[in-house]
């Protein structure tokens, strides 16, 4: 859709208002997902401690395995060098830890750079949105003045 | 003498307006199909990037039920290949229903436009021979 611009001071009070509106929303939607984003990286920074943390020393240690969230199973650790990596997708990929600690980085940096991006947007749309706000009442002080003066 | 005509006008003015209600949902639907697809086709990308740095040692499973299986590497990755082909095109093809959508909706919005001056046409004259009349 082709969008005009419009210079907000030309805007009435009530569309002034549906326009903050619109961009709270915009504003909400935005900090949803840089908080989402947040939450994914941090899942990637764990997974590359708990990547460290299979030292060649848990070899042969025993642990429980979970099949459901309220059955285990005892088993013992016998490879330490390798885990599965999800790749997406319903992918798995066998990597050692050396290239699974990469993939969990590189995955952090990638989502690093989203969330920088991602803030500059947010802080835009915040300048937007205070402009906005600042015209809005500015018209609503006029008008309450030329009532004044009507009255 | 031009009551029933504002009537008439009043009544497609309003059905015209709940037919462009509706295109703009259907316009709605179309365009969270189409960011569906894009994330679809980020995701397929970035596995397939996955898979191109793949290693002789590294194994390629899939995930079938709650069960890992192992996959050849080569036949995954023409598999994903296949996906991304099918992600484009199914991505080209809600593109121009997209275009469709849009035109549809602008040329109904201009047709409540003329509906509207029509309307207020009508009722601009009468206005005031009513006002006299009472």
């Amino acid at each position: 859709m082709a969008e005009q611009q419009v210079n907000i001071t030309d805007l009435e009070p009530a569309q002034l208002q549906e326009v903050k509106k619109q961009l709270d929303q915009e504003l909400e939607h935005l900090t949803n997902s840089y908080s989402q984003l947040k939450q994914a990286q941090t899942k990637f920074r764990s997974c590359v401690e708990n990547v460290s943390s299979l030292s060649p020393a848990s070899k042969g240690k025993e642990v429980l395995i979970p099949f459901t969230s309220s059955l285990y199973v005892p088993g013992k650790l016998t490879d330490v060098e390798n885990v599965v990596v999800d790749v997406g997708t319903g992918y798995y990929v066998k990597k050692n830890k050396a290239e699974a600690t990469e993939h969990y980085t590189s995955k952090t940096n990638f989502v690093q750079g989203n969330l920088e991006t991602l803030q500059k947007t947010i802080e835009r749309k915040q300048e937007n949105v205070q402009s906005v706000m600042q015209v809005l009442q500015m018209k609503m002080q006029q008008q309450q003045q030329a009532g004044a003066v009507q009255a | 003498m031009s009551d029933p005509k504002v009537a008439a006008v009043q009544a497609q003015l309003q059905t015209q307006s709940v037919a462009f209600q509706k295109l703009e949902a259907e316009l709605a639907g179309i365009i969270e199909a189409r960011q569906r697809l894009d994330s679809q086709q980020a995701e397929n990308e970035q596995v397939l990037k996955e898979f191109t740095l793949l290693k002789s040692h590294n194994t390629v499973y899939k995930l079938v039920g709650p069960s890992l299986v192992p996959q050849d590497s080569n036949e995954a990755k023409v598999n994903v290949e296949k996906r991304l082909e099918f992600i484009k095109s199914e991505i080209k093809r809600v593109e121009a229903q997209l275009k469709e959508g849009e035109e549809k909706a602008a040329k109904k919005k201009n047709e409540i436009i003329a509906l509207q001056q029509q309307f207020q046409g009508l009722q601009g004259p009468s206005g005031p021979q009513q006002a006299v009349k009472a």
